[in-house]
């Protein structure tokens, strides 16, 4: 999986967060007062206005602050009963029905069916609810006030903060009950769909070498199993008994021999490393650029992506991670590297081989680096690599500094005096006596061939520390989609309030799709986007002119670049407001087998809950400040 | 008081002392469009006072500003200007909610409900204990004789039935205050008497109830005091049993007398300078004709009911 951002650090993300939040909800509040006054102004003159803005916010405070959980309940458990008569059980039949014509067409043989199915039933699953609670979400309130419902309601001791809550929270809660049934159906479907099993006889196993492998009249015996979803496992059994099944597809198989009738009997278990949930350690990326000195970045080879950085082949050019908390408790046997490097060719060479790189492992502290591996790299291929604990074998041994040049002069860790060339001079390295220092490690990536680049960003690798509960990891999957559900709830009830059914529902869509684009936004409000913001760019459309070239210098140039700024601070308010939906969804974390980490699923959750709170404030502000009666 | 406004007759003594439950001062509401142009004035400086214990009927055609005088009253619309106080507090402040009963013009539920439900729903907005909020509902749905269609959605409910759950929503609370949009609508004879039996009775129980109707027969048999409303303006005010005198007839009403009886009767009243208008059988109300069949019918099944007035001698 290629992720592409940072993965947040809660205990850093959080104050930082809690800070802007503050700020943002600051000046909302302060906007939405003096935009009610306004109004009251226009309407009873300044005197009054200033009275029912004052009377608006006490009553506020009172409707928030007497919220009866009672009423709350009452309102929510009616939004159920409504969603329920309305027949929503109907959205899960079509999703069994989907399921149901999925299972002819979803091929369990192709490369990698656990990516294929998870995807599958995430997303058939997330646009069900989705699109469900939107409808119901929007369309509620307005039909009670059409149909004058609301009168009967609001005539009660109900306050409007309960009846905006307990919309929220009824909703809420179907789409919950919705979700768990989906997911667990969904659950058994992928496993249903994933299990297979093949078989092996005698007669697929051929000797490998008979004088060479024969010990005491056994061989080694090699074959390929059945073939089931369209793929074979190769087979290797030593004399000894040590037997493997070689991955196929994603996953491998257990293999029991019985040999307790004579001849033995082959048995293959279920389907293993399928389904996968890999905790990944990440480390801290820093660059090492042409002349070894440190930066911060590497080389922009002039792609559109700016988050990766490159390094240059042949060079002391290195990516280099900084672990920490590696200790002999957690990696007794040596360090597993995951990674997946960009690649970026200066000329073609031979297309069907890789790029070489190689990575070392260098000791922070004394500055020992030892090359262990020597790979060859393709673009974005997940490569995995073992870097043993005892090194034995390795292709270099040296004690490089590191080179930090400042404005104030060049530094070096360890300084020259206390560099040590005979610390290279070993045959063998102990991991962690030799490259560890206080649980701190370094692992370099370099690129082998001149004229050739590397390009890396900080989750590209990773040590594969252990494998968390596939189980849990689905489960936190469907907490994403829980998330955006909640989020479109809110959203959809808050627009309820003000506007009529179906332009609350176009709302809220357009909330969810600017949401989406919400990256987009951000960038086209600070002018990162070829082509200059909308004005200028519907002109260019319009007269069909290329992004890149200059627009004609003119009083119509300056007045559609005027206008643009303008609209760039709307842009920009807007793509701040609106939550990213986007980021709400793990699929892919689940669909490709990395665990979603507890740091990403707090820092969603704290977002989504930030979004909230503004959300219900406003529903409740528009609901309140509405005649029910008109 | 409304300059247009006539006031015939205060209220009683009696009355007076008592705690003004209904107040408003001024009260304008003027509709406006979406551009804040004026479309309606549908009610003009309304000033009106009820007090604990009475029935007070607004009358008037439609579109008179009735409605929009009982949504000002329960914080369903905001008014222009001018003040609505309901138990002294602002009509659109919520705690006041807690001793008020609405019947709204229709029945407005959730078809999706059913009559148990619906009385549970309601009675959960309410600050009371669950056992009286279980036991008020029984009790209700009895009353208004839904016992055996209780576990039954109100969208399969006749127009008659929707009514009478309607009005035990109204009343899940013990309201101090019951305020009645159009009460006797879509009910049948039996239903409207019934639906005036019970506001005399809830009346009697000490509560304040306001209702308007323009079923001018509705008003006369039950309120004590009315509002006539038209065009929004407020045209009249006061006892019912002293706006409808006629001070310029004397009526008497004896027992069936011969024509000699009659023709000496008329004689007195020519000698005193009267004018004998009318003398012979009264004719009763197709309503009470009706309700005699109906009591008579359920009295005495399978046997033909003879013509009402004639045969108890009325």
């Amino acid at each position: 999986m290629v992720i592409e951002s940072d993965i947040p650090q809660f205990a850093e993300w959080v104050g930082l967060a809690a800070r802007n939040w503050l700020i943002a909800l600051g000046c909302l509040a302060a906007i939405g007062v003096l935009f009610g006054f306004l109004v009251a102004t226009l309407r009873h003159g300044p005197g009054s206005a200033l009275r029912i803005t004052v009377g608006v916010l006490r009553n506020a405070l009172a409707d928030i602050g007497g919220i009866s959980p009672r009423r709350v309940l009452a309102l929510a458990r009616l939004a159920v009963k409504e969603a329920i008569r309305r027949r929503v059980v109907v959205a899960f039949a079509v999703f069994i029905l989907v399921l149901l014509f999925a299972g002819w067409f979803l091929d369990p043989g192709s490369s990698d069916p656990a990516r294929l199915y998870l995807g599958f039933v995430l997303t058939t699953t997330s646009y069900l609810v989705l699109l469900l609670v939107l409808f119901l979400s929007a369309l509620s309130l307005p039909a009670d006030i059409t149909s004058r419902t609301l009168h009967t309601v609001v005539t009660k001791p109900v306050r409007s903060s309960e009846i905006v809550l307990g919309r929220m929270l009824g909703f809420t809660a179907m789409g919950t009950g919705l979700l768990v049934v989906m997911g667990l159906t969904s659950y058994v479907f992928v496993v249903r769909g994933l299990s297979h099993t093949h078989t092996l006889g005698d007669d697929d196993l051929a000797a490998v070498s008979q004088t060479a492998a024969e010990v005491g009249g056994k061989v080694t015996q090699t074959g390929q199993t059945s073939r089931v979803h369209s793929h074979r496992h190769k087979v290797t059994i030593e004399p000894s008994g040590y037997h493997e099944v070689d991955s196929a597809n994603g996953h491998s198989h257990e293999l029991q021999i019985d040999t307790s009738r004579g001849a033995p009997v082959y048995h293959l278990g279920p389907p293993q490393g399928a389904l996968l949930a890999r905790v990944p350690v990440y480390g801290k990326l820093r660059f090492r650029d042409r002349e070894g000195a440190d930066t911060e970045k590497g080389i922009n080879v002039g792609d559109e992506w700016f988050y990766r950085s490159y390094i240059q082949g042949g060079s002391p050019a290195s990516a280099i991670w900084t672990f920490t908390g590696i200790t002999p408790e957690r990696f007794p046997d040596g360090l597993p590297v995951e990674m997946s490097i960009g690649v970026f060719r200066t000329f073609k060479g031979n297309i069907e081989k890789g790029v070489f790189g190689s990575l070392s492992l260098r000791n922070p502290k004394t500055g020992l680096t030892v090359e262990t591996e020597v790979f060859e790299s393709r673009e974005f291929e997940t490569k995995e690599v073992y870097l043993p604990r005892q090194i034995k074998s390795f292709s270099s041994a040296q004690v490089i500094p590191r080179r930090l040049v400042t404005p104030s002069g060049e530094q070096t860790i360890p300084s020259p005096d206390q560099i040590n060339p005979a610390l290279a001079e070993k045959k063998q390295f102990d991991l962690y006596e030799d490259l560890v220092a206080e649980g701190e490690v370094e692992v370099w990536l370099r690129c082998l061939e001149p004229a050739q680049y590397f390009g890396a960003g900080q989750p590209d690798l990773y040590l594969r520390a252990r494998d968390a509960s596939f189980a849990l990891n689905f489960a936190k999957g469907y907490l994403g989609i829980w998330l955006q559900m909640v989020l479109i709830v809110g959203f959809g009830v808050m627009f309820s309030t003000f506007l009529s059914g179906p332009v609350a529902m176009v709302a809220t869509l357009g909330a969810l799709v600017g949401g989406m684009f919400s990256g987009f936004l951000t960038d086209l409000a600070w002018g990162k986007v070829l082509g200059g913001g909308p004005i200028e760019a519907l002109i260019r459309l319009v007269t069909q002119q290329n992004q890149i070239t200059e627009m004609d210098p003119g009083l119509r140039t300056e007045a559609a670049q005027m206008l643009d700024r303008v609209l760039q601070y709307f842009l920009w308010a807007i793509s701040a407001i609106l939550p990213p939906f986007g980021e709400f969804n793990y699929a892919d974390y689940v669909a490709y087998g990395f665990d979603i980490s507890g740091d990403l699923m707090l820092v969603r959750l704290f977002s989504a809950a930030a979004y909230l709170l503004p959300v219900f404030l406003a529903g409740y502000f528009f609901l309140k400040t509405r005649e029910v009666a008109r | 008081m409304h300059s247009s406004t006539t006031q015939t007759d205060s209220p009683p003594a009696s009355t007076t002392q008592t705690e003004v439950v209904i107040e408003t001062r001024n009260l304008t509401k003027v509709y406006r469009d979406f551009w804040g142009r004026q479309k309606v004035r549908a009610l003009k400086a309304l000033d009106l006072e009820i007090r604990r214990g009475e029935i007070f009927g607004l009358l008037g055609p439609n579109g008179s500003g009735k409605t929009t005088t009982i949504k000002l009253l329960l914080g369903l619309l905001f008014p222009t200007s001018g003040q609505a106080l309901v138990f002294g507090r602002e009509a659109t402040d919520v705690t006041k909610n807690e001793r008020i009963g609405y019947l709204p013009e229709e029945s407005y539920l959730y078809r999706f409900l059913n009559a148990e439900e619906t009385l549970d729903f309601y009675g959960r907005l309410f600050n009371m204990p669950s056992a009286i909020r279980r036991q008020r509902a029984a009790d209700l749905i009895e009353m208004v004789g839904l016992t055996k269609t209780k576990r039954r959605q109100l969208k399969e409910y006749s127009k008659g039935m929707t009514r009478r759950i309607a009005l035990a929503q109204a009343l899940i609370n013990d309201p101090e205050l019951v305020v009645l949009d159009e009460p006797t609508t879509g009910l049948d004879p039996i239903g409207t008497r019934e639906m005036k039996d019970l506001i005399l009775r809830l009346r009697d129980e000490g509560k304040t109830i306001l209702m308007c109707s323009h079923l001018l027969a509705d008003v006369q048999d039950v309120c004590d005091r009315i509002g006539i409303l038209y065009q929004g303006e407020l045209k009249e005010l006061g006892r019912v049993d002293s706006l409808l005198k006629v001070r310029d007839v004397t009526e008497i009403r004896t027992t069936t007398l011969s024509e000699a009886a009659k023709e000496e009767i008329q004689q007195v009243v020519r000698r005193h300078g009267g004018e004998v208008q009318f003398m012979g059988n009264p004719t009763t109300t197709l309503e009470e004709l009706f309700l005699h069949i109906i009591r008579e019918s359920e009295a005495h099944p399978g046997r033909r009911v003879r013509g009402g007035a004639d045969s108890n001698g009325h």
